[in-house]
């Protein structure tokens, strides 16, 4: 708080106690269905965390089933598996998050540049429209451009063809895969992320840009040397953002995509897939309820980490 | 009040306090409307979920009505059975059974998840159901013999079997029109069977079978479409503790020694040489390639439009009826042949259990097991079971002698066998192919097969739960893609049989081994 907010502050003079709590129960109204709906949805819930020390069946119930301690967190941790899927869980979401900011920045620059209002709110719903598309669809797509009817062809592999290369068997290869969810995860939501980045734009005062100009900056120099540094704290709070949810995978995208196709676990199975093919085949909660809260408490530990490395190197633009 | 005074009153606006009480009345309002139950205020009667496998039948909501008509009127409820593509069918209704979810009756059985539920507590023992006199329908139409043949280690009755033969045999469905053109009209062996794949995807550009990726083709129980060991001696039934982990193999002498001795499935030779020939299949185009990750029903689609030369089918009297008339529109003058290529043809006496590999299975956490129990006796009747399975008599179907009916309508697929089947009851499609009829009647006879030494062997997860989760999580990993054909054999086998090792299956071996022993030694 800066000095003059503070003596401001500390000068208003402070409402009589009653006055304050009528005055604040407008404020209180409104804010209780969200209070309610956060507290029925996320923190009720919680109390669920119980199940992932129980040997849990459903005939007994949360109360009713025996306490297992440690045992479900077992499944995981000693699969052999766990230390290949964190590290697909990170790696992956690394990706995703730094390709889609960097479309994001990148997109929203190009678009900024664009002088007609027309042509750019044409190809800024261009680039936002993948966005609506569902994760089914885009599988069903990349299906038919990785292979076609039967799993054999493809149109890539017709391209391939055609400049005498030899074609590539994409489902059984896990390889290339990161790549190419990180291709699906930029052309989804890159439009998106642009739009956010977009907005931050047209807050930047255009006396800014004036001052600019009057120093002879080219297009180029006020992109990279005025926008992009304003950018930095939309930019934060988003990887923010995404790093606490670091450790969930983007399930719908992954799934929707790789299936139950165990060639591609390799570099595609993280957490939540693994989670989620352990529950439809084990139907067992108490094991995937012991890994969702190990992903649950290492999401917060990363963003705990992230807000305080943010704070000490780049306080101007922290969140906290 | 005047003109003006009323103006002022329109014009004045609204205070902050106002608004953000009137705001937030207006959202608390919506919260506690959006939780409750939607009645209207109007009493109706109750509606009960049901869990089918496969797709929605067309005119379903037509024949709902007509069932539920009848339903409200004879027990004073109705159903709402959700379909569950068959792709997703195993873990969709674990999942529903043991996170409780409210609905009546399933289907389950071993080969899908009827340990695991029955471990959970999730399902409801029907003894006392069956002895209490109360429906007399249902116990007249399936025979005690077959609830006891398919009683569980503690004793208890836990579905109804749904069967219409005495032994599944998994095979063939083929196009009979390309058997007529490629294979002289007749085919009689593996062999034969192979070639003619190899001819049509030669000459028509199709693969000659067909289907979504299952342990069962490749391994075979005993038979399985791509085994082809298992049309040569049908005499091996594989152990698992479930059929999404590994299959052991027991010894084959196993029944007079005493001694089983199971070992994982890649210690024995005609396995190992079923996954080479899946493999080449696979390489050369014969099966479809994307067998992990397609849609059963967009692979029947497939199949019924022409694009394959066979597809999967079991003895269970649908082989034509699930198929011909898609298959006629699309390709016109197509016909479809039942082929079991045995060796020894209709003497070749498989192995089988005897086990019903439907059972419908009754929820603990329904709402009302009564009317669970109601149904299942209801659609006892036959003009009850008649009009849930064939549709509206003189709109979808007509009756073809005493036992027979004819399709008229497009209402078809109804899975009377997650629900409804009972032998008496059934009635035959008239238009069934003779290779069919021929080899279903066939599949009716007990004498045609061989009891197998573990024909009642259940065997418990409770001592290896943590290694069986991980042991299925490696097969899905690994075995999966050999199953299919994706991966190199060799070096399919050893990460597999990496992964199992480290996943506990030498505890898991030793455990089935124990087990089954304890079993042929209280036969």
């Amino acid at each position: 708080m800066s000095t003059d907010l503070k003596a401001a502050t500390e000068s208003a003079p402070a409402a009589p106690r009653g006055i304050r709590q009528k005055r604040d129960y407008g404020l209180v109204i409104l804010a209780a269905p969200a209070v309610i709906l956060l507290l029925v949805f996320a923190y009720g819930p919680m109390a669920g965390l119980v199940v992932a020390f129980q040997d849990f069946n459903v005939a007994d119930g949360v109360f009713g089933s025996p306490w297992a301690g440690l045992e479900n967190f077992e499944f995981f941790f000693t699969s052999g598996n766990a230390s290949r899927i964190l590290w697909n869980t990170l790696f992956l979401n690394i990706l995703f998050l730094a390709a889609t900011l960097g479309a994001g920045v990148l997109l929203a620059l190009m678009l900024n540049e664009i002088r007609g209002r027309v042509t750019k709110r044409f190809w800024q719903s261009v680039i936002f429209v993948p966005y609506f598309v569902s994760p089914i669809v885009v599988s069903i797509f990349l299906q038919a451009f990785l292979a076609g009817p039967g799993g054999r062809g493809g149109l890539v592999n017709d391209f391939f063809n055609v400049l005498s290369l030899p074609e590539l068997s994409w489902y059984t290869d896990p390889g290339p895969w990161p790549w190419i969810l990180t291709v699906v995860k930029v052309w989804h939501l890159g439009g998106y992320m642009s739009v956010i980045f977009l907005a931050a734009i047209t807050a930047v005062p255009e006396e800014v840009y004036e001052a600019g100009v009057i120093d002879g900056a080219s297009r180029a120099q006020m992109a990279f040397r005025i926008t992009v540094p304003l950018l930095k704290p939309t930019a934060a709070i988003l990887l923010v953002l995404g790093i606490g949810r670091i450790f969930y995978g983007d399930f719908a995208t992954i799934y929707a995509i790789v299936g139950d196709n165990g060639t591609l676990f390799e570099t595609t199975d993280v957490i939540d897939t693994y989670v989620f093919r352990a529950l439809r085949t084990q139907g067992d909660f108490g094991t995937t309820a012991a890994i969702g809260l190990f992903q649950s408490v290492v999401g917060f530990v990363l963003v705990v980490i992230a807000t305080l490395v943010q704070r000490k190197y780049a306080r101007e633009t922290a969140i906290l | 009040m005047t003109a003006n005074t009323n103006g002022a009153a329109l014009s004045r606006p609204v205070s902050r306090r106002g608004f953000l009480a009137w705001s937030g009345g207006v959202l608390a309002a919506a919260a506690l409307s959006a939780c409750s139950t939607g009645s209207n205020g109007q009493s109706s009667s109750a509606t009960h979920g049901l869990l089918l496998p496969g797709d929605v039948p067309p005119h379903w909501d037509r024949v709902r009505a007509a069932v539920n008509e009848k339903l409200e009127a004879d027990l004073g409820f109705e159903v709402s059975p959700e379909f569950i593509n068959w792709s997703n069918y195993a873990s969709q209704s674990l999942l529903k059974f043991t996170a409780g979810e409210n609905f009546q009756t399933a289907l389950s059985a071993r080969w899908l998840n009827i340990a695991r539920l029955i471990e959970a507590g999730a399902l409801h023992p029907l003894d006392d159901a069956l002895t209490s006199g109360d429906y007399p329908n249902l116990t007249a139409m399936v025979d005690q013999a077959a609830f006891d043949a398919n009683r569980w280690p503690d004793g208890a009755i836990y579905g109804v079997p749904a069967v219409n033969s005495a032994g599944r045999i998994h095979h063939h469905i083929a196009r009979g029109d390309l058997i007529d053109k490629y294979a002289g009209g007749n085919i009689e062996t593996f062999d034969q069977l192979e070639k003619f794949w190899y001819d049509v995807l030669q000459k028509e550009g199709i693969p000659g079978y067909i289907r979504n990726n299952t342990p069962f083709d490749t391994l075979g129980a005993p038979t399985g479409a791509l085994y082809a060991q298992g049309w040569e001696s049908p005499d091996l039934l594989p152990l698992y503790f479930s059929s999404d982990s590994v299959f052991f193999v027991p010894s084959r002498d196993a029944a007079t020694t005493g001694s089983t001795n199971a070992v994982p499935f890649w210690e024995y030779e005609p396995y190992v040489e079923s996954l080479h020939r899946i493999r080449k299949y696979y390489e050369d185009g014969i099966i479809n390639a994307d067998r992990l990750n397609a849609d059963s029903a967009d692979l029947k689609a497939r199949f019924d439009s022409g694009g394959a030369a066979s597809t999967w089918g079991i003895t269970d009297g649908l082989d034509t009826a699930g198929h011909l008339d898609q298959l006629t529109k699309a390709v016109p003058g197509a016909s479809l042949v039942t082929l079991l290529p045995f060796r020894d043809g209709q003497s070749a006496k498989p192995n089988q259990t005897f086990q019903a590999d439907n059972l419908v299975v009754v929820n603990a956490a329904a709402a009302d097991i009564d009317a669970a129990l109601q149904l299942l006796d209801w659609v006892s009747i036959k003009e009850n079971h008649d009009l849930l399975q064939y549709g509206e008599e003189g709109t979808d179907w007509e009756a073809a002698g005493d036992d027979g009916y004819d399709p008229i309508g497009e209402y078809a697929n109804f899975p009377g066998y997650a629900l409804s089947w009972r032998i008496p009851l059934e009635r035959k499609y008239a238009r069934m192919s003779e290779s069919e009829e021929s080899w279903f009647e066939w599949s009716k006879v007990y004498d045609n097969f061989t009891l197998d030494p573990y024909a009642s062997f259940i065997p418990d997860l409770t001592e290896i739960e943590t290694e069986h989760a991980q042991i299925t999580a490696a097969v899905a990993e690994y075995g999966n893609p050999l199953y299919a054909g994706a991966v190199d054999v060799e070096e399919g086998l050893d990460k597999l049989k990496a992964a199992v090792d480290e996943a506990g299956l030498a505890k898991v071996q030793e455990e089935l081994n124990r087990q089954a022993d304890a079993y042929l030694a209280s036969q």
